[in-house]
């Protein structure tokens, strides 16, 4: 499958126009929505910018939750369902200004709620590589664009793996460098201080490439970073030897997982064999233990800390400024009809635990113990960073769910190693999942976590484990052409 | 002790409603979310601890120098709302305060 | 009797040219929805960024209130749904205000009183809601502008109080440049608490709250209304009902809009966009440098140092140009009292006569100390000085032009004089004659010597050798 790297070389010597790629995306995009889904708006309309950066002419897809200036955003959301944006997100318009070119806007779960793509207001996203398995999410329909050879990248946004987890899911890379790096202007907020923008793509050199864009200080938000002197795509091939790396014995000792499935066992399987290949190539990998009172601690706290944020973040959806305008006789009916109408029940069970988390009397017991444990978690990342240079772990604990709820046989050490990748969200590490082969057919992926503000060295860590690896650019037959 | 009346409750607050369901449902993922929080309220002297807002924290935020510019037309602030007279947006009347 | 407890909560919108967490213009607009950026209206995706003034402003209010001033400043989020609230929560602070524990001194019938104040924080006003049959109109110009708030602590104890301390607290405002606290354009507002106490009392009675009074006036008359009813309340066995009151500025009543019970749960909590700002001791230092001496200080130091009485000192100190003028002539030499008395009885006469403010006046401290130069040295009367005050502001000329084209120099010359003198008194020995017998005719003669010498005689001078030549005779 052609990475950026490829198309680009393809333009430059003029093997292929922009116009050929546009074509050819926009009529795979076409092809496959019926099907898989993933997007909310396609772009039949080419525009691409001059420009003569790395990624002009090069076809693309994003979130339905960043703000795309004239071009309707829905957030998968019926509350949004009409809403085309005054104003463009600091991202879309970089990646604008450096001559990529859009090809849709992708589908995700509802206002990028959720972890399974299911929930967006028009249907479900499917797996490319089996149409009964979810894709994961929240950036359901960005990470199956990729996988499904539509686009050779996108965009998504990542609050605790909701663009690595569907980056496992669907064998492709999925990268959110450090929080502050990509400007969240425009992003729709879910959980402010977890959200993270980030990209999806073939190979990580594409993912540096792409970060490399995006990347720096933006003056609309106050979180972003100092422009750095560096670029990522230039560090990947760095030598690695002596290079720490860490995994987490209470997660991926296989005497731990007794009643686990066959699927599982493959799964911690795999990775051991990767943390062999590791070493062979140069790497120093230590197990460690983590205390698992904390490891089980983390979906609670997630789940805490993200739902308060979200119920203050989305009250603005009350249909007046913008969004479907509700029904009553007087201003406060409106508002409480378009939101009735305007949330699913989901997302309105999550904004009711949000607002009970933020409550006077239950702050100190839910939110503030929420974010004592996310400082502990963080505080202990940060210490093991001193000694080690990233933390490698499976990606999830299995392959991409069916759409028929096998969540309710979840196992709390099972439901760990599901969920330990919002440790990145919590310290807003830079963090990477890439393709570690496949379990009964479908992909799985592993997933690297570095040091705060060293994103060119957690790529780099990963490039050199993907060319060892040799899963760079896998994609299903037929989507492969 | 949460009920299904205090959840309505919340909700209204929230301005939405939901089927009776959701209610029970919202009950179940209550009792949850207690019970794992249970477990953090436990880790031994979790009390002494500043809880986390950011991420890391370095100080690096610049604040706006005082500068005004011109940002959206009326004709952009207005495009999304249902209703407008007179270069504002209308809505039913506004009761209480 | 009941002893009276207020408690103030006083809104004021900052004075910058941009908004406090967007770029669009923070200023007073006759056209709707003009003065408006993404963040304002609240759109999906939007990041407050902090305007770096507003920032400081805010901190030199709370340091001209002597608060305490954190090290790490951050702000809050405070939830709840109005539609004037287009973002669904007000960035506030809560946890890390700009000020605490800070106090006013103020001064109530030339009675000195400490005001605490318990915090100041900075915020952001709402849009504003026009109402009409039925329907409403919302323009949102006025979102997202700097609001600081000012919390004292329950220690007020009457109307007068509360008012003379808005008018401190207003003019500590404009004297730091922090804000034109306008009432009139509702740039500044007041809740108001009251409550009543046995006078034995050790325990604050209930308290009722009154939201959005937007004049001084009005803060008087609801509090004056709330002590009356909750007297009654009291007086016939009552109790007082904690709530929320709204003051009807038209019959001059309040009335309950909410109780305790439903009190709203803001759910405040840390805005996660705005990062923690670091005060270092030397922005403090540098903001302390800034504010200019203030109004209560200045009327210590005019009473003390110079003598004046509060009266005029309140005069001078009302604003503070006309006080920086009046401490520009004192730098200059002139005496106090009677740069003072200029002033109070003719300056300010004239400002207000024609609605200009003292920097529209031509006449500048240099030029007025001139003036009072030339009749300190007797080279000009008294009277003659406010010939040429106006005259000099009607040409725009210097008081010295004006004297030497009007020939308007004094005669101080003895013999000059005494040669006038002899002359009238010889003209009229019946006068003098007169004068003896216990008429009073000196006047006469006075005014004579006066026509005479078109004025310029010196009037001291003048009388002191008309009394010498009588004695003669």
């Amino acid at each position: 499958m052609k990475t950026i790297v490829d198309l680009r070389s393809d333009l430059d010597n003029k093997v292929v126009t922009s116009e050929q790629l546009f074509e050819k995306a926009n009529k795979l995009a076409h092809k496959y929505q019926d099907e898989f889904n993933p997007f909310v708006t396609i772009i039949d309309e080419k525009i691409e910018e001059e420009s003569d950066s790395i990624l002009s002419g090069i076809p693309y897809a994003i979130k339905d939750n960043f703000s795309t200036k004239g071009i309707l955003s829905t957030a998968s959301s019926n509350i949004l369902k009409d809403y085309v944006p005054v104003y463009d997100a600091t991202a879309y318009k970089k990646l604008k200004e450096a001559g990529c070119v859009l090809v849709g806007k992708t589908v995700l779960d509802e206002l990028a709620m959720g972890g399974t793509g299911t929930t967006g207001h028009t249907g479900i996203v499917r797996n490319p590589w089996n149409k009964n398995h979810q894709i994961g999410g929240s950036s359901a329909g960005s990470a199956a664009a990729v996988a499904l050879g539509i686009v050779p990248f996108s965009l998504g946004s990542d609050t605790g793996d909701s663009i690595r987890k569907p980056a496992a899911f669907g064998g492709v890379v999925g990268f959110k460098p450090t929080y502050g790096r990509i400007s969240r202007y425009g992003l729709f907020a879910f959980a402010s201080s977890l959200d993270h923008v980030g990209c999806f793509t073939r190979c990580v050199r594409d993912a540096a490439i792409v970060t490399d864009i995006l990347k720096g200080k933006d003056e609309r938000d106050m979180t972003s970073l100092p422009d750095e002197e560096v670029k990522y795509a230039d560090m990947i091939d760095n030598d690695i030897k002596g290079k720490k790396l860490f995994y987490i014995k209470e997660l991926t000792d296989l005497d731990l997982y007794k009643d686990a499935g066959e699927e599982t066992l493959d799964v911690l399987r795999k990775f051991k064999g990767t943390i062999e290949k590791c070493k062979n190539i140069g790497f120093e990998v230590e197990e460690i233990s983590f205390d698992e009172k904390l490891l089980k601690a983390i979906y609670p706290a997630y789940m805490t800390i993200s739902c308060a944020e979200a119920t203050s973040n989305n009250s603005n959806l009350t249909g007046i400024p913008f969004g479907p305008r509700g029904e009553g006789n007087n201003i406060n009916e409106i508002m409480f009809d378009a939101r009735t109408k305007g949330f699913s029940e989901l997302i309105k069970r999550r904004f009711i635990l949000g607002s009970y988390i933020l409550q006077r009397e239950n702050q100190e017991r839910l939110f503030k113990n929420a974010g004592r444990l996310r400082r502990i978690i963080v505080d202990k990342m940060n210490e093991l960073y001193k000694k080690y240079d990233a933390m490698i772990l499976p990606a999830s604990g299995g392959i991409a769910p069916t759409f028929d709820g096998e969540i309710d046989r979840m196992s709390p050490r099972y439901l760990m190693l599901e969920n330990h990748m919002a440790i990145g969200n919590f310290g807003g590490f830079p963090s990477i999942t890439i393709p570690n082969g496949f379990v009964s057919d479908m992909p799985i992926g592993i997933n690297i976590t570095g040091r705060c503000f060293e994103d060119g060295l957690t790529l780099n860590i990963a490039n050199k484990i993907e060319e060892v690896l040799g899963f760079r650019g896998i994609v299903k037959e037929e989507y492969d052409v | 002790m949460v009920t299904k009346e205090k959840l309505k409750d919340y909700a209204a607050k929230l301005m939405f409603d939901m089927d009776d369901e959701g209610y029970d449902r919202t009950l179940e993922e209550f009792e949850t979310v207690e019970k794992h929080m249970a477990l953090i309220g436990e880790i031994e002297n979790i009390e002494n601890i500043e809880p986390m807002t950011f991420p890391y924290v370095i100080y690096h935020a610049d604040l706006r120098e005082d500068v005004a510019c011109d940002c959206l037309t009326n004709d952009e602030v207005l495009a999304n709302a249902k209703e407008t007279k007179a270069n504002q947006v209308k809505v039913p009347k506004v009761v209480g305060e | 009797m009941y002893k009276v407890v207020i408690g103030l909560e006083v809104h004021c919108e900052v004075k910058t040219n941009s908004k406090n967490f967007s770029s669009s213009r923070n200023t007073y607009s006759e056209y709707p929805n003009e003065n408006i950026d993404t963040v304002d209206i609240g759109l999906p995706g939007i990041l407050p960024v902090a305007n770096k003034d507003a920032f400081r402003k805010s901190l030199m209010m709370s340091l001209a209130l002597h608060c305490k001033t954190p090290d790490i400043v951050m702000f809050d989020r405070k939830n709840y749904y109005y539609p004037d609230l287009p973002k669904g929560y007000q960035i506030t602070q809560e946890t890390k205000p700009v000020g605490r524990d800070g106090y006013v001194m103020i001064n109530v019938d030339g009675i000195d009183k400490k005001i605490l104040i318990n915090n100041i924080h900075l915020e952001e006003d709402t849009a504003s809601l026009d109402h009409f049959g039925t329907y409403s109109l919302i323009d949102y110009n006025r979102s997202g502008v700097p609001l600081l708030e000012t919390v004292t602590e329950p220690c007020l104890s009457s109307a007068e109080e509360a008012v003379t301390f808005l008018e401190t607290l207003k003019g500590i405002f404009l004297y730091t440049g922090v804000s034109e606290a306008r009432t009139d354009r509702g740039q500044m507002r007041c809740d108001v608490n009251v409550s009543l106490m046995e006078d034995t009392a050790t325990e604050f009675g209930t308290k009722v709250e009154m939201k959005n009074i937007n004049s001084f006036n009005n803060v008087k008359l609801a509090i004056e209304y709330e002590i009356k009813r909750q007297t009654e309340i009291l007086k016939s066995g009552g109790k007082v009902v904690q709530e929320t009151r709204r003051f009807d500025d038209e019959d001059l009543k309040t009335y309950s809009m909410r109780s305790k019970v439903d009190a709203v749960d803001y759910k405040y909590y840390i805005e996660p966009n705005i990062p923690p700002i670091k005060i270092s001791d030397s922005l403090i230092e540098e903001i302390k440098s800034e504010i200019p001496m203030l109004q209560y200080e200045r009327v210590q130091k005019y009473m003390g140092e110079y003598g004046l009485s509060r009266y005029d000192s309140d005069i001078i100190v009302k604003d503070k140009k006309v006080s920086d003028y009046f401490e520009e002539t004192i730098k200059l030499g002139v005496d106090p009292k009677s740069s003072a008395n200029w002033l109070t009885s003719i300056i300010l006469g004239h400002l207000n006569k024609y609605e200009i403010g003292i920097d529209d006046l031509y006449l500048t401290p240099k030029m007025l100390c001139e003036l009072i130069k030339m009749v300190d040295a007797g080279k000009i009367s008294s009277k003659q000085s406010k010939q040429v005050f106006f005259k000099c502001i009607e040409e725009e000329k210097e008081p010295s032009v004006i004297v030497s084209e009007l020939g308007m120099t004094q005669i101080t010359d003895d013999k000059t004089i005494r040669d006038i003198v002899v002359k009238v008194l010889d003209e009229h020995p019946d006068l003098i004659e007169d004068h003896r017998k216990g008429k009073n005719t000196f006047d006469y003669f006075v005014g004579q010597v006066m026509k005479q010498t078109r004025g310029q005689a010196n009037p001291t001078l003048t009388k002191d050798i008309i009394l010498e030549e009588m004695e003669k005779r």
